[in-house]
């Protein structure tokens, strides 16, 4: 997983051209928006993303695009790195003779792609608001929320806490930014272990 | 009415370029990103192939007006479109913001809202301007 803010409208840029009027952050934040390359995560992870509807995405098309070699572009859950990750490689290697049999066929790339599984490799541009950014962060930081997504959120909040200190600073997951959990008889009970951390990293 | 642009996001039409090569190229968005930055005439070709393309690759970009204008004209722009974000500075300045699908989708209005927006990304989206130009 590779991922890196290409730009952002800067939030000094644009204090400095406004005439002085109060703006509350929320509504200050709907106006600057953020643009990340996203590389090698799993099509199961960026089906997640696009859960968000708030935000632009441009997607590696597996019509326009062949994937070759497979099995050096998949993403492998974790847990499935032990033996019982044999039927995991085993399914990614019986897929991939599948796709490159359909594909030599002469099937066209838009329907082998049919047996390609979740966890091809895919790249993506994302560009969100800073106020959906914030809510993403919310969500995707969450210790519910599925490992490879919330990677992906930790490295968003990263490279943005770097180039918007003053913004994102004190942000995280919901517990964080709200001060209490919004997670109900789901809450894992740690939010506290997730304020310190979330603040110590400020 | 009265428009201003404030700020951009900086490198538009090369984010542009970047995401219409994304979707249909097998390269990475970082090193497509790095090697247009230093090829503007390759960005400027690219983005003149716009209408190809699926028009959320115009969506990676923010642009911030101030605008002046009355409740009555705001409401119009409102009613037009609903992808412009508006916060009001003072009665009758505004924070506008929107990205560049946006400024093109208004040019099917021929107004002077839409004129202002569209000379306003000169500077900034210059293919996008003659496209916008060209087309409306």
């Amino acid at each position: 997983m590779k991922i890196e803010l290409l730009a952002h409208t800067s939030s000094k840029e644009l204090l400095a051209t406004l005439p002085a009027s109060e703006i509350p952050e929320t509504e200050f934040l709907g106006h600057l928006s953020f643009t990340y390359a996203i590389e090698g995560i799993s099509r199961a992870c960026s089906h997640q993303l696009v859960r968000h509807r708030m935000a632009s995405f441009s997607q590696q098309s597996q019509r326009y695009i062949q994937v070759k070699r497979l099995s050096e572009h998949v993403v492998t859950p974790p847990k499935l790195k032990n033996s019982v990750g044999n039927d995991f490689l085993s399914f990614i290697e019986a897929a991939s003779n599948a796709y490159t049999k359909l594909v030599n066929e002469g099937i066209p790339r838009e329907d082998a792609r049919f047996v390609l599984p979740n966890a091809t490799e895919t790249s993506l541009l994302l560009t969100m608001d800073g106020r959906s950014l914030m809510h993403f962060f919310g969500l995707r930081l969450c210790n519910r929320s599925q490992w490879e997504v919330r990677e992906v959120a930790e490295e968003m909040l990263n490279q943005a806490r770097v180039t918007e200190p003053e913004l994102f600073g004190g942000t995280g997951p919901n517990c964080v930014q709200l001060g209490k959990c919004p997670e109900g008889r789901f809450n894992c009970g740690r939010a506290m272990e997730m304020m310190t951390r979330y603040h110590k990293v400020k | 009415m009265k428009l201003r642009l404030l700020a951009s996001t900086p490198a538009i039409e090369t984010l542009i370029a970047t995401a219409m090569l994304t979707t249909t190229s097998g390269a990475s968005p970082i090193s497509l990103f790095q090697g247009l930055s230093i090829k503007q005439a390759k960005v400027a070709e690219i983005v003149g192939r716009l209408e190809v393309q699926h028009g959320s690759i115009l969506e990676h970009n923010r642009l911030d007006w101030l605008l002046e204008a009355g409740e009555s004209e705001v409401l119009k722009i409102l009613l037009a479109n609903k992808f412009f974000t508006l916060t009001r500075l003072v009665s009758n300045e505004w924070l506008m913001s929107a990205n560049l699908r946006t400024v093109l989708e208004c040019q099917t209005e021929k107004n002077d809202f839409s004129k202002l927006l569209l000379e306003s990304i000169k500077n900034v989206a210059p293919s996008v301007y003659a496209f916008g130009k060209h087309t409306y």
